[in-house]
């Protein structure tokens, strides 16, 4: 049976090729200059700048966080080229004028852009070494008010409102790697949903890393107005490269009275091999403001790739009656390491949330959970829900939880569980007495565990995350 | 600002003890001159330190705590309500210092005494013992402790020795602005049976810092039952390190119970070495007015077979903030471990606050592991039933709360100790509640 497991996790990484497409890279290494050169490139106002100039300037003052239970190798900072871009063409009218090259790359990761479109009505913004390429649906959501569109597109056409929001949430110097992202994020994307509209599609961005040595340091911020509604997905895959690669990206999501986001995210980005060389560093700052009454944001998170995993997508629950949600599954196998988990800050009344956290270890990797629920004393009756279960696969691995409870008001009540545990003999003798197989026995087993969380996500990456999970480990139970 | 002073604090410190004579063990001088070589490269902790995240003790510095002297004043009738019926051997400490008239040693089956007195009959045993446990590398009270290591209690239970009246070593606060070192060593060798009670409790309201440390050994099948009391002054500081090692199928049941200090700060540390060692670890925090009570544990697993229970309560009430942080280590290869921690936490008033962090750190798959921590007040529906009952609100509050810290209280099995805790609890809730 270790020996089919073995075999099943041990599978090579399905989505590792380069596309050889010409890309138009700024020097390697970071200073004022490569910040105006980005910002110049992409035309920038005034404001912008001196956001990024602010942002680089308080992230000279800072060190690199070290408290965080992952290890990697010291990140050079000046190795890394802050910009690349596919060679800038003619503006693309349609989808025929985007580089075949691309659009075949999109479809090796399974992401037809028309025939999702089409099929599963995703309007997908699709976003290849930091910009924006091609986006569909635009018309369809411009009918409604809904604004979706690369943030540097954003610029230009709605100067106000991301001056407006950018950085409320995720302040400039608000950690390491946000501060870095402030300074040189090149793209990422905006969405915008007027009052009362409901947002009648999900929206979806694929992220590709391509240049090898590239940061990629997008940005993304939703706004939802009173009373409306939006699901946003994300989804990454990322080719296979030796050396490693930094990601540090910033999400910001703001939610007025009665609005309410989802925001889901399946990560399958390069974990490095089986040696534990290469992969991806997934450092990410997620936070969402529940500034209005009654607002409501969810995070829903499938964690697979990456060889270190760090975020903590959080709430403020600023709005009184406000609710935060967030449900996670990280898969980590060989040496990948994974840091991940919430805050829920309470401030409004009545303000709820819910944690459900499902981590699976396997190989040599190290899984963390590491949550904060805060209850600060303005949070009357506040109320909290945690549950974070581990599961191991061999002997080898390790998980760990690290739940900060921190009440000061006595009319909330706070409640944390979790619990360890790992696929028993007598559940896969269970099965293959009903002639089931080990293989298929496990990945019943491990999909079932995760089950309260892929019910969060919506239809099209339900069915992507199983099988995401069932090939990531396949092989590594025994 | 303040962590300039800190080096300098500590340097303070080490130099008002210097007067200390030497020692004719070598390897008891060796061990504190290696504890003040530490206590020299070490800084005090501040919140910036995660393991003092909560806890400030920055005000510890404020005052000129001089090392305690020698006080021979006390009568036995100053100190007698806080003896227990049941104790036929008593170790009493004034100020750290051991007083031998207070104390009684009824000729007992196993070896109990001071310090110095047991370092001339029983010097190997100690050696092999004494500091091995309480490790003073990262903790710069243990090393504080160590470096002035004078005088303490020392308990020896020979092999298969089943004591069956529990032992009380009692340290009495009594003097200002002092420093004491309390030290306790227990030894359980295989298959011995002990129960031991390690009370805290001073006689006025005094401000003075006690820094503590036990150690605790138990060989294969030992069993012991560790009660530790602290009731110090609400005025003082109370820093405690304790230590406990656990061989082959041992059993350590340990309940603390924290009513006093300003600011205390008790760090359990209990390690199974070996296979199949089992170990209870309850707690028990009541709270009011501006007190502050952390209690960080840490339960590590390094061989197979080991279990591990834990219940641990805080009550906080006016403006008091309890902290709590319970480490659950599982190592490589600690297969078939079976642990449970329970975090259970109830505010009294709007001001008071908690901060709770339950840890589990895994790294074997055959385990079963779960912890759980909840926070919250008293709930409306249990009064509403009460007054029902026709308890007045208060009543019905008093009664709840006292319930709540009960369950720990409970399972303290020296009758008349149980009874002075049970008084205690329901005097504070019944002076706090609203």
């Amino acid at each position: 049976m270790s020996a089919v497991l073995q075999s099943l996790v041990n599978q090579p990484y399905k989505h590792g090729f380069v596309t050889d497409i010409e890309s138009d890279i700024a020097p390697k290494g970071l200073n004022e200059d490569i910040i105006r050169l980005i910002s110049a490139k992409k035309n920038e106002p005034e404001w912008l700048l001196s956001f990024r100039l602010q942002a680089y300037q308080k992230w000279l003052t800072m060190t690199e966080p070290e408290w965080q239970n992952v290890h990697y190798p010291k990140i050079d900072f000046q190795a890394i080229s802050y910009y690349s871009a596919p060679k800038p063409k003619k503006k693309l009218a349609s989808m025929d004028e985007v580089d075949p090259e691309l659009l075949r790359t999109f479809e090796k990761l399974g992401v037809p852009m028309h025939e999702r479109a089409a099929l599963a009505g995703v309007a997908v913004d699709v976003i290849f070494d930091s910009v924006s390429v091609a986006t569909t649906y635009k018309q369809k959501l411009a009918e409604v008010g809904i604004i979706f569109c690369s943030i540097s597109e954003a610029v230009h056409t709605h100067p106000e409102l991301v001056q407006k929001y950018l950085g409320t949430v995720v302040p400039v110097g608000d950690n390491y790697f946000a501060a870095l992202n402030s300074a040189v994020f090149t793209d990422g994307s905006f969405c915008f949903i007027p009052k009362g509209v409901k947002c009648p599609m999900d929206l979806s961005t694929y992220f590709r890393i391509n240049t090898e040595g590239s940061g990629q340091f997008e940005r993304t911020l939703i706004i939802a107005e009173e009373g409306a509604s939006v699901s946003y997905l994300e989804g990454c895959t990322a080719p296979r490269f030796d050396t490693n690669q930094l990601h540090a990206a910033v999400v910001e999501l703001i939610a007025l009275d009665n609005a309410d986001i989802k925001y889901s995210t399946v990560q399958n980005w390069y974990a490095g091999d089986e040696k534990g060389i290469g992969g991806i560093y997934n450092f990410v700052t997620k936070r969402g403001l529940a500034k209005g009454a009654n607002s409501r944001i969810s995070w829903t998170q499938v964690e697979t790739g990456s060889a270190i995993t760090w975020k903590y997508p959080s709430c403020i629950l600023r709005g009184d009656n406000s609710v935060g949600e967030f449900y996670s599954v990280a898969v980590t196998n060989n040496y990948q390491q994974a840091d991940t988990g919430t805050k829920m800050i309470h401030i409004g009344k009545n303000t709820r949330s819910t944690i459900v956290s499902k981590g699976i270890t396997a190989g040599h990797s190290n899984s963390s959970y590491r949550g904060l629920v805060r209850i600060a004393p303005t949070a009357e009756n506040a109320r909290n829900y945690s549950q974070c279960d581990s599961m191991l696969i061999g002997d080898q691995c390790g998980a760990h939880t690290f739940p900060y409870i921190q009440v000061h008001n006595n009319s909330a009540t706070v409640e944390h569980e979790a619990s360890t545990s790992k696929i028993g003999e007598d559940q896969l003798f269970y099965f293959s007495q009903r002639g089931i197989g080990a293989e298929e026995a496990v990945s019943m087993i491990i999909n079932g565990f995760c089950k309260d969380v892929f019910q969060q996500l919506p239809m099209e990456f339900a069915v992507e995350a199983t099988k995401l999970l069932s090939f990531k480990l396949e092989g590594s139970v025994g | 600002m303040s962590e300039a002073t800190h080096p300098d604090y500590l340097e303070c410190l080490l130099k008002s003890w210097q007067a200390k004579p030497a020692e004719s063990l070598s390897w008891l001088n060796q061990l504190r001159a290696q504890a003040i070589d530490r206590v020299s490269t070490q800084k005090l902790p501040t919140k910036r330190d995660e393991e003092w995240r909560f806890t400030d003790i920055s005000s510890l510095t404020r005052l000129p705590y001089r090392p305690s002297q020698p006080d021979s004043n006390l009568h036995i009738q100053d100190i007698q309500h806080l003896f227990l019926d049941e104790v036929k051997n008593r170790l009493v400490f004034v100020d750290g210092h051991f007083s031998r008239q207070l104390s009684v040693i009824a000729n007992p089956a196993f070896t109990i005494g001071n310090l110095p007195e047991l370092l001339s009959t029983h010097a190997p045993i100690l050696e092999s013992h004494l500091g091995q446990y309480a490790r003073f590398d990262s903790n710069v009270f243990t090393a504080l402790n160590t470096a002035f290591l004078r005088d303490g209690a020392v308990i020896i239970a020979p092999k298969n020795t089943v004591v069956a009246e529990p032992i009380h070593v009692l340290f009495i606060a009594t003097q200002s602005e002092v420093t004491h070192y309390p030290r306790c060593l227990f030894i359980g060798e295989s298959g011995s049976r002990v129960t031991l009670i390690e009370d805290y409790a001073a006689l006025e309201k005094a401000a003075y810092i006690t820094n503590a440390i036990t150690e605790i050994s138990l060989a294969a099948n030992a069993r012991a039952q560790h009660i530790r009391l602290q009731r110090e002054s609400t005025q003082a500081f109370h820093l405690a390190n304790c230590a406990v090692s656990l061989a082959h199928a041992s059993n350590y049941q340990s309940i603390s119970i924290a009513l006093g200090s300003r600011i205390s700060r008790y760090n359990l540390d209990v390690r199974l070495t070996d296979e199949a060692a089992e170990c209870v670890v309850d707690g028990l925090t009541v709270i009011s007015d501006r007190q502050l009570a952390d209690t960080h544990t840490c339960i590590d697993h390094s061989k197979p077979g080991g279990t591990s229970h834990q219940l641990h309560k805080c009550i906080a009430d006016d403006t008091a903030h309890a902290v709590f942080n319970g480490k659950i280590i599982v190592r490589p290869h600690a297969q078939r471990t079976n642990s449970s921690q329970s975090s259970r936490n109830l505010l009294l008033s709007k001001t008071a606050q908690v901060d709770t962090k339950p840890q589990l750190e895994i790294f074997a798959d055959d385990v079963k592991c779960s912890h759980g921590a909840t926070v919250g007040q008293l709930d409306q529906e249990e009064i509403f039933y009460l007054r029902s009952r026709g308890l007045s609100e208060k009543a019905a509050r008093n009664l709840l709360t006292y319930a709540f810290g009960a369950e720990i209280i409970s399972r303290i099995p020296v009758t008349s100790l149980r009874q002075q805790l049970e008084q205690a609890v329901l005097d504070q809730t019944q002076s706090n509640s609203l």
